[in-house]
């Protein structure tokens, strides 16, 4: 029991001791001052650019300028962020990306409600006076600490002194504290281990400091709650819609392998089995047999239908190869411009393989166009498909054209599905995905 | 003739060889593009029927191996089949020439004598192209306005000959005489703008026009 204390005092005196020169502390004292320069700089962006913006709002400039600041804010949070999980090993997870809106106004919109930079914003603000006062204190402790402790060395080679008058008349050479003058061994011992609890208390003050901006960056920096969430349900979901992805492929395989390589074997058994018969059997037989081989024939053309509806087998070669498969098999002419420099997500390049399939399948069917045009431009992260026609136009949701399916099919993973199609024509339908679901 | 099949499902290779044996073919089997190249190379055959997916990657082995053999043995003929029209396929296939190469949808073996009569065609420097082939080929054919020029009955004629069809054969799918056929056939040409040369001479390029315009 006795020794259980002595050690445990041993270890905490131990670690008080040590706290001076860990890793740790080093990093905390790296970050506060790294940090301070920074709060400044987000104190000067926030003041600056809200202060621009309210003189600037009589004009058509003032709105836009913050709806462009209040996103911008996120980038000095990523800095912070950055700053913390390199020398805090905190790791914050950064808020979903901003999502700017397809033309200007909706960019504004969205800028002026972007809630996570709304909270870099905060953040930026209310970090400043602990960031600078953090700093005066970390280097108060360190800065007094280190000199007080060394300080008779410093006396002994005579610098650092004041003076003051001796009471027999000379002058003393000395640290002067309130009118007293630490010049003699016992005081200058007192000086220094003052010095030395400013030194061990060093470490404990830079936490301190930095505990309470670690607490501003987690409760501001990161996504909040709602949005937190959302990315987890994204997450999840992409992930859902992979595994699907996966798995159709997988069954495509096996039929593929298995029962369509089956299928074929038996319609050559069947063949075989009536070239044997052939002539010694009735041909009420013979007849069964046919009609049995026929059937194995339709079976194998249908599966190769339900196995192209499933994954379609040419998609392997690349999204630009299929459509360019589609195109070729449309029953109306079809132009086809094709930009994919960066591969989509197996999910993602289906989804618009059949966009494309059922899009250039109602354009023959539906529209009485004569030409069509199919455009595939994958970049910045996003897939554009665009399928346009000289047809009468008047398609929508509601037209049975299946165009309602195609567009809920798209929101599964984010995507927008524009209809353009006035009364006599012309129709372009816009699909835009990301590349990865 | 003198067979050889490269396909690694098991059960389709010994069911062809068996269907072929039967028919009084010669036939050997092997079940990757390796130890095709080895068989080919030891004891050339009339003709080599190649799945275009073979181990290890089942990407276009093959096809690679299948334009490799016709390289260094310009009398193989090579018939070429896989589970699905695949017109890149196609493209590769053709473009070295379309004499002595087929490509077939592998269902087709369970019609054996025009499967055969496909290889036979093949191995005797013909063409012999899948229907369903064609038939990919020509809905991306119409762009160009010189086919656009044909009458439907024409494109139909084209597409039987682009299948490596004779006169005859398609005068009896149509159920038309041989003569009214030869008729399509020089109108064709007209269209097509193909000179009186050499008749067969122009069927060949009839064919690859229609083939490579889309």
């Amino acid at each position: 029991m006795q020794n259980a204390r002595v050690s445990s005092v041993l270890v905490t005196g131990g670690r008080i001791l040590r706290a001076p020169v860990t890793r740790r502390t080093w990093a905390e004292l790296a970050y506060v001052i790294a940090g301070a320069p920074l709060a400044l700089l987000g104190a000067v962006y926030v003041v600056v650019s809200f202060l621009l913006s309210a003189g600037l709002a009589v004009t058509a400039l003032g709105i836009p300028l913050l709806a462009v600041a209040i996103p911008g804010a996120r980038g000095l949070g990523r800095v912070r962020r950055g700053l913390a999980r390199v020398l805090l090993e905190e790791t914050i997870v950064a808020p979903a990306p901003f999502r700017p809106g397809r033309d200007v106004f909706a960019r504004i919109r969205a800028g002026l409600r972007d809630l996570a930079g709304w909270r870099a914003v905060a953040y930026l603000v209310v970090s400043l006076p602990g960031s600078l006062l953090g700093l005066a204190m970390v280097l108060a402790f360190w800065a007094w600490g280190v000199i007080a402790f060394t300080y008779p060395i410093q006396h002994a080679l005579g610098i650092n002194q004041m003076t003051a008058p001796g009471r027999a008349g000379g002058i003393r050479h000395g640290l002067v504290v309130g009118g007293v003058v630490f010049d003699t061994w016992p005081r200058l011992l007192v000086v220094c281990a003052a010095g030395a609890v400013l030194v061990l208390s060093a470490p404990w003050v830079v936490r301190t400091a930095v505990l309470l901006d670690r607490l501003l960056v987690r409760g501001l920096l990161g996504p909040d709650g709602t949005s937190a969430r959302i990315t987890e349900l994204r997450r999840t979901r992409a992930h859902a819609v992979d595994e699907a992805a996966a798995t159709l492929r997988r069954i495509e395989r096996d039929l593929h392998d298995g029962v369509q390589a089956r299928l074929v074997a038996l319609g050559m058994n069947l063949t075989m089995a009536i070239e044997t018969l052939d002539g010694r059997t009735s041909g009420a037989t013979r007849g069964m047999l046919v009609t049995a081989r026929d059937n194995a024939k339709e079976a194998i053309s249908e599966l190769r239908d339900v196995v192209r509806g499933i994954h379609p087998p040419v998609l392997d070669a690349g999204l630009d190869a299929a459509i360019a498969t589609l195109a070729a098999r449309s029953a109306i002419p079809v132009d086809l411009r094709t930009e994919i420099t960066e591969r989509p997500s197996a999910a993602i390049e289906t989804i618009a393989y059949f966009c494309a399939a059922e899009l250039l399948t109602n354009v023959a069917k539906h529209s009485g166009a004569d030409r069509a045009t199919v455009e595939v431009t994958a970049r910045g992260g996003r897939i554009r498909l665009r399928v346009a026609d000289n047809g009468r136009g008047g398609a929508g949701p509601t037209g049975g054209t299946g165009l309602r399916g195609l567009a809920d099919r798209v929101a599964t993973v984010d995507g927008t599905l524009d209809t353009d199609s006035p009364p006599a024509g012309p129709t372009v339908i816009t699909v835009d995905l990301p590349l990865h679901a | 003739m003198r067979l050889i099949i490269a396909e690694d499902a098991a059960i389709l290779r010994d069911g062809l060889a068996q269907l072929l044996t039967l028919r009084g073919h010669e036939v050997a089997a092997v079940g990757d593009a390796a130890a095709l190249r080895a068989a080919v190379g030891e004891d050339p055959p009339d003709a080599a029927i190649v799945d275009i997916r073979l181990p290890p990657t089942h990407t276009d082995e093959g096809l690679r191996a299948s334009v490799e053999l016709r390289r260094r043995f310009p009398g193989l003929g090579v018939l070429l089949f896989s589970q699905y029209v695949e017109t890149r396929f196609v493209d590769q296939l053709l473009a070295e020439g379309s004499a002595g190469v087929g490509y077939l949808l592998k269902e087709r073996v369970v019609d054996i004598d025009d499967f055969i009569d496909a290889l036979q065609r093949v191995a005797s420097g013909g063409t012999a192209l899948d229907p369903e082939v064609v038939t990919q080929l020509m809905g991306a054919g119409r762009r160009t306005k010189e086919l656009g020029a044909l009458t439907p009955r024409e494109r139909e004629v084209l597409g039987l000959m682009a299948q490596g069809r004779t006169n005859a054969a398609i005068a009896k799918q149509f159920v038309v005489t041989e003569r009214a056929v030869e008729k399509h056939i020089a109108n064709i040409f007209t269209k097509l703008g193909l000179t009186a040369s050499d008749t067969d001479h122009r069927r060949v390029l009839a064919v690859l026009r229609y083939l490579e315009r889309r």
